[in-house]
């Protein structure tokens, strides 16, 4: 709610995605031109394959007074300048899809052209979203193995969680929400205290309680080298669709 | 450990060709023979207890019923009995006691091998008729080789679990750490001085910081450095759930050796025939064997308490 509608112009080659924009109050075009033409904050949010392409038609419009921030996974900063014009102010986003409730997870790096007035307005544009900070490049794809991809990794826990719950005689559809709410609720705790988590993970744990036996069982599954795995495979997938 | 002066103690085994005795007594493999150390020795138990106001039972848990039969028709009000025998509980010692004393004063204590270096973990339930001071008499004396605190009895088993058993796991741990210096290159002696100097500080640094260990750990562990790697692998093989494991194994079988004791379903039979036979010989009195290895208070030097 930082940007009033009325000044934001999206533009896609068929309505099919401008609906959305549309009833949100912005203004749509089917013209990256006018976009850049129109605008100085320029975000591109197509498909990586697709964004070269992208880049080279709207290339001749960009000027110095641009600032333009790519969300195109895998697309380095280095590609980016390089069929942009020289010095234009680039900055490369990887956001979650949280963000769409307010609670994303976000990092940017910023390319050679891209000085601390662009970096800042970023943040505080983007902090309505969710948590957004700047990073150095090279943590955009760890990022992506953590929180992009993490997501995911939520939600097959909370799944299990909830059909633990249901083998034990709980319906499903509250499963699910009790499931949702204690995964937000720790998340909350976390990041309101600042304290460490196996230091909050200690505090929920009586002696000789539900807890603690509960927790026996995930270390025996191996459940945080499991996770250690998700997040290095995740990465590593990361930097080779980066490569390619 | 300096808290009570030598000659007050007094350490008493019929049998004194156990490796124990004899290395306190004075032999080539000992350099701090009992005798030096200004401590009394008697063969006789029931000397000990005549001579003593605090008596340790640091005898293995089968022998411990023995033990009181032998010992407690010379029991007083002023005698506090600590036992430290795994699994024995407070109440069955009360019980063989009560035939002979009305109000047995009983301490059941867990300690562990470190006591040696006097970097000891211990704890100790107090019975029915000891007195809070007699606790803290307790207290203190063991404080002086290392850490010292009372819990409910209950507890106890627990205890043995982590700290009992748990120098067994750091040795286990450092002979394998060891090794993983010996793989990587290492001379064995210099590994095995690295490895065990490695847990000494992190344990020093955890009891010093006020510090979560999870938050101790992170702070060793450098982005995408050698640490977290390390650690990885670790988390692989399910070290913690192994760890776990262990404290509750340890915990559950001095928990089920206490439940034989009770039954007592430890037979003479288990009792060494020559110890038997000598005890035999020097009480004709005494049906039952007993055997007492030395305790207590091995620690060095008599001179300064630990620091």
């Amino acid at each position: 709610g930082k940007v009033p509608a009325g000044s934001i112009l999206a533009s896609a080659p068929s309505d099919k995605n401008l609906d959305a924009w549309r009833e949100s109050g912005c203004r749509t075009t089917h013209c990256n031109l006018e976009v850049l033409q129109e605008s100085t904050l320029v975000f591109l949010a197509t498909k990586p394959h697709i964004l070269p392409g992208v880049l080279q038609e709207i290339r001749p419009a960009v000027g110095p007074h641009h600032i333009v921030v790519s969300l195109a996974a895998g697309v380095t900063l280095q590609t980016l300048q390089r069929l942009l014009p020289a010095g234009t102010k680039v900055l490369r986003l990887m956001p979650n899809l949280p963000c769409v409730v307010q609670a994303g997870a976000m990092v940017f790096a910023r390319g050679s052209g891209a000085g601390d007035g662009e970096a800042a307005l970023l943040k505080n544009l983007l902090s309505s979203c969710g948590l957004c900070e700047e990073v150095p490049e090279s943590y955009i794809n760890i990022h992506t193995g953590l929180s992009g991809s993490g997501v995911a990794y939520v939600y097959l826990f909370a799944e299990a969680l909830a059909e633990g719950a249901v083998k034990m005689g709980m319906p499903g559809g509250l499963a699910s929400r009790i499931a949702a709410q204690t995964l937000l609720g720790a998340a909350k705790m976390m990041l309101e205290t600042g304290e460490h988590p196996a230091k909050l993970r200690g505090d929920v744990c009586t002696p000789g309680g539900t807890t603690i036996h509960a927790l026996h069982q995930l270390e025996k599954g191996a459940l945080r080298a499991t996770i250690m795995n998700a997040v290095e495979v995740a990465t590593n997938r990361a930097c080779n669709v980066a490569e390619d | 450990a300096g808290v009570l002066a030598a000659h007050k103690i007094t350490a008493s085994s019929p049998d004194t060709d156990l490796p124990t005795v004899s290395g306190l007594r004075g032999s080539a493999v000992c350099s701090q023979p009992l005798q030096k150390m200004g401590v009394n020795f008697t063969v006789s138990n029931k000397d000990t207890v005549k001579s003593s106001d605090v008596l340790f039972l640091a005898v293995k848990p089968p022998i411990i019923p023995f033990i009181l039969e032998e010992v407690g028709p010379d029991i007083e009000a002023r005698h506090i009995v600590v036992s430290c025998a795994a699994g024995v509980t407070i109440s069955s010692i009360e019980k063989k006691l009560s035939t002979f004393c009305p109000t047995p004063k009983v301490i059941r204590c867990m300690t562990n091998t470190p006591v040696i270096v006097r970097e000891g973990a211990t704890v100790y339930a107090t019975g029915t008729h000891a007195d809070v001071e007699d606790g803290k008499l307790l207290e203190q004396l063991m404080a002086s080789v290392g850490f010292c605190t009372e819990v409910e009895e209950d507890l106890i088993d627990a205890v043995t679990g982590l700290s009992g058993s748990g120098p067994a796991y750091a040795f286990t741990a450092l002979d394998a750490l060891a090794d993983g210096g010996v793989k990587m290159g290492l001379p064995r002696r210099l590994a095995v001085r690295l490895g065990a100097q490695a847990l000494l500080g992190a344990a020093k640094m955890l009891l010093e910081s006020e510090q979560h260990p999870g938050q101790l750990k992170d702070n060793v562990c450098s982005p995408g450095g050698a640490t977290i790697h390390a650690l990885h692998f670790l988390e692989s093989g399910g070290f913690r759930s192994l760890l776990i494991n262990a404290v509750e194994a340890s915990c559950i079988r001095t928990r089920e050796l206490q439940h034989l004791a009770d039954q007592e379903k430890i037979s003479p039979a288990a009792i060494k025939k020559t110890l038997l036979d000598k005890v035999k010989l020097e009480s004709p009195s005494l049906s039952v064997a007993s055997a007492s290895k030395v305790s207590l208070f091995t620690s060095r030097s008599t001179s300064s308490k630990k620091n």
